[in-house]
């Protein structure tokens, strides 16, 4: 009993904490920037709707809708890592590992090669939804499989062997593709928050909070799931239907983030651990929320670093997000080992 | 699966209509009845137009169908202009110039005071001028032209982005500025066929900047140099022109390509026939090195694409065999006519006359002086 209520403790204020970090976090990236903006002025720009004319476009049309995309990208991240973690067993499992930014990558240099390379110029909406589709088709792929075999590593194996397949067709796109688009292409793929506006934040709150509270809903299956599918299965569970929602669930997760800010590394992999280290604890009920929370700081924290430790050179966000996350991953692999 | 695969093909639907969406649609006039007094006369350029129009205003019209209408200084901005028709007043400053082969222009006109930030850092400029501009601080660095930095644009009250036409593959970052209230324009210079089409922008920014006599003048010097190389013939010399890449292959460029047609306005003649697409913007060609050996190896000159090795550029004639000993046997290498390009030369597009009577001074003479030679230099 004493141990119940310690256990609940430590997750509410760890919960608490997250929260308190994205705040801390939120405001850092609203205050902070390439541009000196007091906070006096900050505070009357926000809250008043005062402040310079500059000041006022900075905030509202870039650092705001900037923030709130990599807080809920962020967030979109680490929850789908959470869900291929769980449902692979394997603690090193991303959202990528189904070749979801391969389909995208391949969809955004059939884009770039084909159509600008003969001068069309297209709208940024092209590219998003390109990117979207081609992970898309690479998820209905990793499906199909999923639809014929029970073993997950087979499908996971299958979920590599397609982002192969994508990257050896971007490959040979690539080869006919001028310099512009070879640069342009490897730039998008180094992925970046900048750039975002309120239009496609209104896209991706939409996607990702109905999807996050979808996940919020298996929370008891995934629970289930986590001792083991025969039990699972005893509890009611229907299995195949269960796979192919996580699948699918992770997958829109990850390719919305791939579409709108392109892929980005390791965040899926190490914020589930990290924050599962903080809690205590792998009940989804608990883990879920704070794996969005943890998403959200995490991206937030290096989309901080990367768009003010060279301004007005900007790093790409995924240098950011893997020199902070490889270490964890890293020592992952280590006790994981030392357990075994 | 059938829903999925009914969801994909909506969003590829949406995909085609987007695409096809894209691209602003072309309209007449200025919108307030106001007719042309005349033209700015173009002689090679086929991607932009200028229209007089009274009290000394100019319409530039681009290839892509967007429209500028500059207004003198002092004078006011007549109504009734068309909505898709983006009003600039002079004098033009406040310019965030991230369309590199453009800073020549600027700075041919003596106008390098109407920039104020800069996609390019201080040390990517082979540009004097703007070297120095930018070492002074007169012009700041704001980003690559994929990730400006918009707070900075902003808080410079930028009047006007001048992109290259690598910002079509960024669409987001175009309608990023246009968002913030930046009008964009697109150099579409890199689209023109003939060599002296990209000069001959001079004369648009010669129109933005109301430096119009000027810009006719420097062009017609460039003209000059073409007309006086034009006038000795072909020379009958075969020329390759291509870098080997660090994966090991040649890259050259695509025939009908405005360098190879420098080649043949300067008397040689392209040693690549039919490369590449001439339909498409591709202006490279990556070979296998069977074609190119096969090819190449018989032009009566090199020029090799130094642009790409870096900011030193090749020094030597090992150093370039050292990249593909098939070069040796070379005749071009056997023969003593190995050329390098400087640094500079895609950022001197008012220079390109210079290019090509520069090309025709190695295609003719022996053992050209080295110092008469402003864009090429001899391997040795």
């Amino acid at each position: 009993m004493k141990n119940q209520r310690d256990r609940t403790a430590r997750c509410i204020a760890a919960l608490l904490l997250l929260l308190l970090a994205l705040a801390v976090l939120a405001l850092l990236n609203v205050g902070l920037g390439s541009v000196n903006i007091s906070i006096g002025e900050i505070a009357k720009v926000l809250l008043h709707g005062g402040g310079s004319e500059t000041g006022s476009q900075i905030l509202w049309r870039i650092r705001l809708p900037r923030m709130i995309a990599c807080l809920l990208l962020g967030g979109a991240l680490a929850l789908s890592g959470f869900l291929l973690q769980t449902f692979f067993n394997n603690p090193i499992a991303g959202p990528f590992v189904l070749g979801i930014s391969s389909g995208a990558k391949l969809g955004v240099a059939l884009v770039m090669v084909f159509l600008l390379g003969r001068y069309q110029s297209i709208g940024s909406v092209t590219l998003i939804i390109t990117a979207f589709v081609g992970a898309m088709i690479s998820m209905g792929f990793v499906l199909a499989v999923a639809h014929r075999v029970s073993s997950a590593s087979i499908l996971i194996v299958a979920g590599v062997m397609i982002g192969y397949i994508c990257s050896a067709i971007t490959d040979f796109i690539v080869t006919f593709a001028d310099d512009a688009s070879i640069v342009n292409l490897h730039n998008w793929s180094r992925g970046s928050f900048s750039g975002i506006s309120w239009d496609n934040v209104r896209v991706i709150a939409v996607m990702t909070i109905a999807t996050a509270l979808l996940t919020f809903l298996l929370a008891k299956p995934i629970g289930a799931y986590q001792l083991g599918e025969a039990y699972a299965q005893n509890m009611g569970v229907n299995i195949k239907a269960f796979r192919v929602t996580l699948v699918l669930l992770s997958s829109v997760l990850s390719a919305c983030v791939t579409a709108f800010a392109g892929p980005i590394s390791f965040v899926g992999i190490a914020v589930p651990h990290l924050v599962k280290t903080l809690l205590g604890t792998s009940r989804p009920l608990v883990v879920i929320p704070a794996c969005f929370l943890g998403g959200a700081i995490f991206c937030l924290g290096c989309d901080l670093i990367a768009r003010t430790v060279f301004a007005p050179t900007e790093l790409s966000i995924s240098s950011v997000t893997a020199l902070f996350g490889a270490p964890v991953v890293i020592s992952l692999m280590l006790r994981r080992r030392a357990r075994e | 699966m059938r829903r999925l695969a009914a969801a994909l093909l909506a969003a590829c639907l949406a995909l085609a209509v987007c695409a096809c969406a894209g691209g602003p649609a072309a309209s007449a006039g200025l919108g307030n009845g106001w007719e042309p007094e005349g033209e700015t006369p173009l002689q090679y350029a086929t991607q932009f137009t200028v229209e007089h129009y009274q009290g000394g205003c100019r319409l530039l019209t681009l290839a892509d169908g967007s429209r500028f209408f500059v207004v003198p200084e002092g004078e006011a901005v007549p109504e009734g202009i068309a909505a898709d028709i983006t009003v600039l007043q002079r004098p033009i400053g406040d310019v965030y110039l991230a369309g590199t082969a453009v800073m020549c222009l600027f700075d041919a006109l003596d106008s390098l005071e109407a920039i104020t930030l800069s996609g390019t850092k201080a040390d990517g400029w082979y540009i004097e001028n703007a070297r120095a501009a930018m070492e002074r601080g007169d012009i700041l660095y704001a980003g690559k032209y994929s990730e400006p930095d918009y707070e900075l644009i902003l808080q410079k009250g930028c009047r006007l982005a001048v992109e290259s036409t690598m910002i079509l593959h960024t669409p987001d970052v175009k309608e990023k500025l246009l968002e913030l209230g930046v009008p964009v324009l697109v150099d579409l210079s890199s689209q023109e066929s003939h060599p002296l089409g990209r000069t001959e922008w001079i004369k648009f920014y010669g129109a933005l900047l109301g430096r119009e006599d000027e810009a006719a003048a420097f062009f017609n010097r460039q003209k000059q140099y073409l007309d006086e190389t034009a006038a000795s013939g072909d020379t009958g010399k075969t020329v390759a022109f291509f870098y080997i890449s660090p994966a090991g292959y040649a890259v050259a460029r695509r025939s009908g390509d405005y360098l190879t047609k420098m080649i043949e306005l300067a008397g040689g003649r392209y040693i690549f026939t039919d490369l590449g697409d001439p339909e498409t913007a591709t202006s490279t060609v990556a070979l296998e090195m069977e074609r190119f050996y096969a090819t190449a190896k018989d032009a009566d000159v090199i020029i090799y694409n130094s642009t790409i090795t870096g900011s030193q550029g090749m020094q030597s004639l090992e150093e370039l065999l050292a990249k593909s000993e098939l070069l040796r046997d070379f005749k071009a290498v056997q023969t003593g006519n190995v050329w390098c390009t400087n640094q500079n030369l895609y950022q001197e597009m008012t220079q390109l006359g210079t290019v090509i009577a520069d090309l025709h001074t190695v295609l003719t003479e022996e053992d050209p002086d080295p110092s008469s030679l402003a864009f090429l230099y001899r391997l040795e």
